[in-house]
């Protein structure tokens, strides 16, 4: 009787799930798409009228706007390369036999800075970063750092709560990834050398890539989505040096009310996170034999 | 001019209204005016700041004489406007719109607030005598809460630029009084004060509100300069907006480092902590560096005008004002203008003032007992001769305050210069104010 399951049936049990989905993921990106063709300021809508493309042609000439994008990518390119090297150096450390419980703590442990909020994190850096009364720079010795008023300082410190808070993440996914190598495998591998790089590079890497494109696609789009966190911490400053993309859509969508423009600006990232993600796989993403 | 006079006319106009309610009810009473109201909720927003505490811990009088309940809905300044527009663009619950004098152009355009004298015709028996709308210090009614010739709301929380000085610094630097004039406060004081951690001044400059009111304009105005001349194109590459511009950037270095940083906040608390010796903040934070619990100078805190430069003292203005909201049903619209109008009388005024507001009602400064808010004769001397347009108070201001915050935080940072940030903030705004249809004579000249 298999492949004779009635049309009826598939749809009784797919359909809740696509209406579920039109409803909260597609019809919200078909208003976005809809807005972004139109001229449409919340505080002007007597005057909403269709501008084709517009509002596009001017987010593609806006020098601002691919600063913060080149920002967004530069954010990109330090965070993840330290967290990918940290969460596989740990993950190494875990998957080392013995010592049982102090694994397990650990990694209970590094479920901590995952679940903190991101906002909570922006306001523990506002305190905890303070030039004046800061435990950072009480613990550099009673530096007079100032690290929330200057642009570069600014932009480390994001580097640094991105990297403290998903380095985990990297890691549990690593992690898993590394529990997937046979154990003969490995061991056989062990006994032919005593290299760890040539165990790490030809028998666990292949098990590790379907994770770390994961982790890629993911953290990518995180990055690209980066808000909540910064916005408590510097709200984009000082200046722009921290203005990343989601906090320019933000911006001109809530704060100049410019709903038009920011939809076109949000489509635009949009594709950009749709077309990366689509390169990690094509280039990276392999299956194990 | 034009409009100011007009203003005026509107403004008797009210007065006629509450002259015509004297005369009509005799032996009026909050308690009565309110009876038909009684039970009803008004949905409002609130600021983070002294004002709202005050009017809040002066709440539960109004509520038990009226039967109203006030739902307040607090947030800080930056998003109070978000907020509010995205609850008026939405037809929400807000009953009372909470207007910043640079949003009131937005606000009335886009028919969010009902003018005051059509709330007063349509409810005649709610209005108070004894409102005595021309007891509002002219200026402050005038910008806060009136728009194209019409008054729309009634000031509230009150703000008028003031030098908050620290005696004892200045008096250990050999200085018996503040300085008079910019010039002197950056030459003289300035190098004088500086130094060991100790810094002569702060500015706060943050990037939002703060960095274009607080600190842009601040140094525009006293300068000669503004941001639009009178065919509102961009005026910041005035000979005289540039040395207003270049001069804050020779400040600089009397303030402390990061000073882009600085908020309200830090910058009171730097104050607070004798770490900077003046600042030219809001009178609103008074009772903040006044007060023991939150400064450790308040023994030696000292207020003044703003410094005078070489167009005058042309102090820092803003404020806000409360209007009934246009969403709200009949019995709310009349229970939102028994709240304003009982939070912004003259009878409350004094009461107001001791918990830490700052009223709008010349009486109350008129009487005696106010030795101990030393803000009082600079802030009336403030009011005199403030600059409505301080910052330009039409509805394209929340897009161009962008525009101004950005390309004049980069101009402190040192990333362009204040020519080149004048270049690109007058291209932008000429820009917005053409789509605004300012320059094709679609919508008047006027702010």
């Amino acid at each position: 009787m298999r492949g004779k399951v009635a049309r009826k049936t598939i749809f009784a049990f797919i359909g809740p799930a696509v209406i579920g989905l039109a409803a909260v993921g597609i019809a919200p990106l078909v208003y976005a798409l809809w807005t972004s063709l139109h001229f449409y300021n919340l505080t002007k809508l007597k005057r909403v009228e269709f501008i084709g493309l517009e509002n596009y042609w001017t987010v593609l000439t806006d020098e601002v706007f691919w600063q913060a994008m080149g920002r967004t990518f530069f954010l990109l390119g330090t965070a993840l390369p330290l967290q990918i090297a940290f969460g596989l150096g740990i993950a190494l450390v875990l998957h080392q036999p013995g010592l049982t419980l102090l694994k397990t703590l650990a990694r209970l442990s590094l479920v901590l800075p995952m679940a903190t909020t991101y906002a909570v994190v922006g306001l523990l850096g506002q305190v905890m970063f303070n030039q004046k009364f800061g435990v950072v720079n009480q613990l550099l010795g009673g530096a007079d750092i100032n690290w929330i008023g200057d642009p570069t300082n600014a932009f480390a410190m994001i580097i640094f709560w991105d990297v403290w808070q998903w380095t985990p993440f990297v890691a549990l996914v690593l992690l898993a990834g590394l529990t997937m190598v046979p154990g003969e495998v490995e061991e056989a591998a062990r006994l032919e050398t005593k290299s760890k790089w040539t165990v790490l590079r030809y028998v666990q890497l292949p098990f590790l890539l379907p994770g770390l494109v994961a982790v890629l696609i993911l953290r990518t789009a995180d990055t690209l989505k980066l808000f909540d966190m910064v916005f408590t911490l510097t709200r984009g400053g000082p200046g722009s040096s921290t203005e990343f993309i989601s906090l320019m859509i933000q911006r001109v969508g809530f704060r100049g009310f410019d709903q038009g423009l920011a939809s076109a600006q949000a489509i635009i990232l949009l594709i950009i996170t749709i077309v990366l993600a689509q390169i990690y796989i094509r280039v990276f993403y392999k299956e194990v034999n | 001019m034009k409009n100011l006079r007009n203003l005026y006319c509107s403004t008797a106009v009210a007065s006629l209204v509450a002259t015509g309610a004297v005369a009509g009810s005799h032996g009026w009473s909050l308690k009565d005016a309110a009876a038909p109201y009684a039970g009803t909720t008004i949905d409002v927003v609130f600021l983070l700041r002294p004002g709202y505490e005050a009017i809040e811990a002066m709440l539960p009088a109004f509520e038990e004489e009226t039967g109203i309940n006030v739902n307040i809905i607090k947030h800080p300044y930056e998003n109070a406007l978000g907020e509010q527009v995205r609850d008026f663009v939405a037809g929400g619950d807000l009953d009372i719109a909470l207007i910043d004098l640079v949003w009131i152009g937005n606000f009335a355009e886009n028919d969010w607030i009902l003018p005051l004298a059509e709330v007063q015709e349509k409810f005649p028996d709610i209005v108070d005598p004894n409102l005595d709308i021309d007891d509002f210090f002219p200026l402050v009614l005038n910008a806060f809460g009136g728009w194209n010739d019409t008054i729309y709301g009634l000031p509230f929380d009150n703000y008028s630029g003031l030098m908050f000085y620290n005696r004892c610094m200045l008096e250990e630097a050999g200085f018996d009084g503040p300085p008079a004039t910019w010039g002197e406060l950056k030459d003289v004081y300035g190098p004088a004060l500086t130094g060991d951690g100790k810094y002569a001044f702060a500015l706060q400059s943050k990037r939002n509100e703060t960095q274009s009111a607080d600190s842009f304009a601040r140094v525009l105005w006293p300068f000669g300069g503004s941001f639009l001349n009178d065919e509102f194109r961009s005026n910041l590459m005035s000979e005289e907006s540039q040395a207003g511009l270049k001069f804050r950037q020779d400040l600089m270095q009397y303030m402390p480092d990061g000073i882009v940083a600085y908020d309200h906040a830090e910058t009171v608390n730097a104050f607070a902590q004798g770490d900077v010796a003046m600042i030219t903040e809001w009178s609103a934070f008074y009772s903040t560096v006044v007060s023991p619990e939150t400064s450790t100078v308040a023994d030696c805190v000292e207020i003044a005008p703003e410094p005078m430069g070489p167009a005058g003292r042309k102090p820092a203005l803003g404020g806000f004002s409360l209007a009934v909201a246009s969403q709200a049903d009949e019995a709310e619209q009349a229970a939102a203008y028994l709240f304003i109008q009982w939070a912004t009388s003259k009878e409350n005024a004094r009461e107001y003032l001791e918990r830490g507001g700052v009223p709008a009602r010349q009486s109350v400064y008129m009487e005696d007992g106010l030795e101990d808010f030393k803000f009082v004769p600079a802030l009336v001397e403030s009011w005199q001769d403030g600059v409505p347009e301080f910052r330009p108070r039409f509805a394209e201001w929340p897009e161009i305050t962008e525009i101004v915050q950005e390309w004049g935080t980069k101009m402190m940072l040192g990333e362009v210069t204040t020519e080149e940030g004048a270049q690109e903030i007058g291209t932008r705004m000429e820009e917005v104010l053409e789509a605004a249809g300012y320059y094709s004579g679609d919508k008047p000249l006027a702010q």
